[in-house]
């Protein structure tokens, strides 16, 4: 990229950036980090902060450990191995994705609780899965397709020459994985981490429905809130948890400083991947299908209990739930969970990708900080994001803002840290010789940017869509303070009915969001592949 | 394309931004003026209503009440008023409710906050965020099921009971609790769940209730917590949640609400209800939001919650008690005149409830 002053092209796409990010991400968690005021002071001595800390940073080591390495294994067999079933997997990567905690935590007492039909009925355990194993467990299979999806887009990036090389030079499989691969794939493993364990620092719903008296920092912020009205105490365990973020984020700098990780320079490779050991295409299966297997188990139970009058008490078969979910405003519900979802996906796509550009491309002062801003939502708990949005625009001259639209927006910015992430590791796999050379040959930077490098950032695009998409539909405490009657969605309902004590309801309501968003996430796929054909034809 | 598209966007945001501010600050007394017009030239509304004030325009109703509660409720109060449209959001946790008035105060977007304990519409009167009304209908209430100066008021009450699923009763010597105190059995261990005080109004109003057991001696009131907590398996974040673990027989027994133990009881899952002597109650509360743009509406509401007949609905809706003494309580369910009751200072609770829950989370170490 040429210096900012000679091409105000990218000077005003710069601006517009900083605009947007200082809007909706700087302005309303200035707001929610200014509330606690003196009440800081308070807080500090009052130590209880210490061991929701200890423990919410016990949790972070444990779940991303898992998460990121089932997530690994998972992308590893996708990309590398030529294991059976991959449509089947690909599908069973994004379905932990697709519903909202706090039903399937449900989902796991019931199956694996005291009296789980799994645990007691099956193997005659009383386990207690609340606390700190319950959490792991549920998070690590929460959180790894985050992982997975990222390191599978870094992974299917890499150059295969390069593997072959050193497989020619007579490197075994395993070498080649630990001295080529691995290390190819480090700014989107870090990525991964990164992403993982600051998602697992924020989760809320999965500690407080499973996490018993074990405290973490976001259920100690909403227990303030509910108990003791304690606004200003809650906010400041949110500014203590950006804190963590922004170490665990200065850690990874660190970690990868300034190496080079390109991988994609200027002619493009048709060689295939060299082969994997039949060993380890068939562990990877293994895991692949043991993953599974848990994963089906958990929603299918949510399917049937759906289709049964009162699971797992009284198991007549029944159509009535899904007949529910039809009545009233419930289609309303379902239909803005989509429309929400969809639109906040794209914008955040491609809002991603752009700043990811103008971030790493760049050589502009201030890079850093507006790296790190754009990193900090996805360490903001949804329920602060939600607060701040509703404090900062919720002032008599913005009522003619749509709730809607104030909703999408949200959703937006919370999430547009995995797609900022996929878009710069993204960009620096790609050699800087490629979009170079259409500078040198007369095209604008943006141009270059938009006739080389997009068509090739097709995967961090998807992942940013998705990412969004599905965060979005999933998403309760960013809504729970900005939704309206006519604004409601998917995951509110399904509150709505799990507190109503109407599990069977909720659950035929989770299965129409989850079956909804596959179809999208289906249509977009085939779009999708259409779009990237059409970019490959171009090059 | 995006980068026009982008500057753009910013220009008309500012521009319709101003515009919006110039609007409301000129016309800032339009809503007002409105409802009054539309009442004089409405003289047919009088006869469908049975209020001798015919009101009209709509209702943003922040309502905590169950989702089958909500449908009817309302769907009656239209009967009653059929030219108001009310809006419900509905969201059965009053925290969050709470929380959202709190937050919106700039612009309020609520006008009638109604259901959830009156624990949680206190405080907001307190921070002036009420809109006090000392409705008519309010003759009819105890003095103790209403705030004086009509900041909330009192429309449904909850007794609080004992469920225990009857497959695994026989773990615990077959025996239901007829006190409290008999919760303190080593049999119970590890399978007694309780709604977690600080999350549920329910968990508080247990342990206020055990501070008023013992004459408000807090010490041995923490004391019972204490020894409680030893058998407790688990706090649970929200009172349904609890009574779901019952029903599933992952544990034998809960302190929960009487009515929502009857309904889940209705739906065939193998559980009972018990209430044991000296236990507390909540007042189920209506309260109008401070910032109101349709203050007659408001009023009606309140004052038609507080009717006999919104009280034999909602009776029938949810299990719960009315206020209203003239109300005739469930099938099944305990009237709060024929159950021993502590007696429940609920202003002292109310004004109590952060130092208590701090003091039980210090005496049992959470």
């Amino acid at each position: 990229m040429r210096s900012l002053q000679r091409e105000p092209g990218v000077l005003l796409a710069l601006l517009a950036v900083i605009a947007l990010v200082g809007a909706f991400i700087v302005y309303p968690q200035l707001r929610v980090i200014a509330t606690p005021g003196t009440g800081y002071v308070d807080f500090i001595t009052g130590g209880t902060w210490i061991r929701s800390t200890s423990q919410s940073i016990q949790v972070m080591l444990l779940s991303t450990t898992s998460a990121v390495l089932l997530g690994f294994v998972f992308a590893y067999g996708m990309v590398y191995t030529n294991m059976p079933w991959k449509r089947f997997f690909r599908v069973i990567g994004i379905l932990p994705l697709l519903s909202p905690p706090f039903v399937v935590a449900a989902a796991y007492v019931i199956l694996f609780g005291p009296r789980g039909l799994i645990s007691y009925n099956v193997f005659g355990q009383s386990p207690n899965i609340f606390g700190l194993g319950g959490i792991w467990g549920v998070q690590t299979i929460a959180f790894f397709p985050f992982a997975y999806q990222l390191i599978a887009d870094v992974l299917s990036r890499s150059d295969a020459r390069l593997e072959q090389a050193a497989r020619n030079l007579g490197a075994g499989p395993w070498q080649v994985f630990r001295t080529v691969t691995l290390p190819l794939s480090r700014p989107g493993l870090g990525a991964a981490i990164l992403t993982t364990a600051i998602y697992v620092l924020e989760d809320f719903g999965n500690p407080a429905l499973i996490g018993g008296t074990f405290t973490v920092l976001p259920t100690q912020a909403y227990g303030l809130i509910s108990g003791f009205g304690d606004l200003p105490g809650a906010t400041a365990v949110s500014t203590l948890l950006l804190a963590l973020a922004l170490i665990l984020y200065v850690a990874k700098i660190r970690l990868d400083g300034g190496r080079s990780f390109v991988t994609v320079s200027g002619r493009a490779s048709s060689m295939p991947r060299p082969p994997v050991p039949v060993a380890l295409t068939w562990t990877c299966f293994a895991a692949c299908l043991a993953l599974s297997i848990v994963i089906l188990t958990v929603y299918g139970s949510l399917l049937v209990s759906a289709l049964t009058l009162n699971f797992p008490t009284i198991l007549t078969p029944t159509l009535q739930h899904f007949q529910y979910i039809t009545t009233g405003t419930n289609g309303t519900a379902l239909q803005n969970t989509l429309v929400f979802g969809l639109v906040a996906a794209a914008f955040s796509a491609v809002f991603a990708l752009v700043a990811g550009w103008l971030i790493e491309r760049g050589s502009w002062r201030g890079r850093r900080a507006l790296d790190f801003l754009l990193i900090m939502p996805a360490a903001i708990p949804g329920l602060f994001f939600g607060i701040g949005y509703a404090t900062a625009f919720n002032e008599p001259w913005l009522d003619w803002l749509d709730r809607g639209v104030l909703i999408i927006i949200s959703m937006i910015f919370w999430n547009i840290t995995v797609g900022y992430q996929a878009a710069v590791a993204g960009l620096r796999q790609i050699d800087r010789t490629m979009d170079e050379a259409a500078t040198s040959l007369g095209a604008s930077s943006l141009r270059g940017f938009r006739d080389i490098l997009v068509p090739m950032l097709g995967g961090s695009l998807r992942v940013g869509f998705v990412t969004t998409f599905v965060r979005a539909v999933t998403t309760l405490s960013v809504v729970i303070f900005l939704f309206t009657p006519s604004s409601t969605v998917a995951t509110i309902r399904i509150f709505q009915l799990v507190n109503d004590l109407n599990f069977g309801r909720a659950t035929a309501f989770t299965v129409a969001d989850i079956g909804m968003a596959m179809a999208a996430l289906g249509v977009f796929a085939i779009l999708a592949r259409g779009r990237v054909a059409l970019g490959a034809a171009r090059a | 394309m995006t980068r026009i598209d982008r500057a753009y966007d910013r220009r008309t945001f500012l521009k319709l931004a101003g515009a919006t501010a110039a609007i409301a600050a000129c016309g800032g007394a339009t809503p007002a003026a409105s409802p009054t017009a539309t009442l004089k030239s409405d003289p047919t509304g009088t006869a469908a209503a049975p209020s001798p004030a015919p009101v009209t325009g709509t209702l943003s109703v922040y309502s905590a009440l169950n989702e089958s509660t909500n449908n009817e409720f309302f769907k009656a109060f239209n009967v009653a008023y059929p030219k108001v449209t009310v809006n419900v959001l509905p969201l059965a946790a009053a925290g969050e409710l709470q929380t959202r008035i709190r937050t919106e105060k700039a612009s309020p977007k609520a006008d009638i906050f109604i259901g959830g304990s009156s624990e949680f519409h206190d405080p907001l009167g307190k921070e002036g965020l009420l809109e006090a009304y000392l409705a008519p209908n309010a003759k009819d209430i105890d003095a103790k099921f209403k705030e004086a100066t009509g900041l909330w008021t009192g429309w449904y009450t909850g007794i609080f009971g004992f469920i225990s699923n009857n497959s695994r009763l026989g773990e615990v010597g077959n025996k239901k609790p007829a006190t409290w105190d008999d919760l303190l059995d080593p049999a119970w261990k590890g399978k007694l769940v309780l709604p977690d005080p600080v999350k549920t109004g329910g968990g508080y109003i247990f342990i206020a209730t055990q501070i008023f057991r013992f004459n408000k001696d807090e010490a041995k009131a923490m004391d019972f917590m204490k020894k409680l907590h030893a058998n407790i398996a688990q706090y649970v974040p929200t009172s349904p949640g609890a009574l779901t673990l019952i029903d599933q027989g992952q544990f034998v027994g809960c302190p929960n609400w009487a009515h929502d133990i009857l309904t889940e009881k209705g739906k065939g899952n193998p559980i009972d209800l018990t209430i044991p002597t000296d236990t507390g109650f909540e007042v189920g509360a209506v309260s109008i939001v401070k910032g109101t743009k349709n203050l007659p509406a408001a009023q009606a509401l309140v004052n038609w919650s507080i009717t006999k007949d919104a009280g034999d609905l909602n009776v029938k809706l949810s299990n719960r008690g009315s206020t209203r003494a003239d109300v005739a309580p469930a099938a099944g369910s305990p009237k709060l005149s024929d159950v021993k009751l502590v007696n429940y200072d609920r202003q002292w609770a109310t004004d109590n409830k952060d130092r208590l829950l701090k003091l039980w989370q210090q005496t049992v170490g959470l």
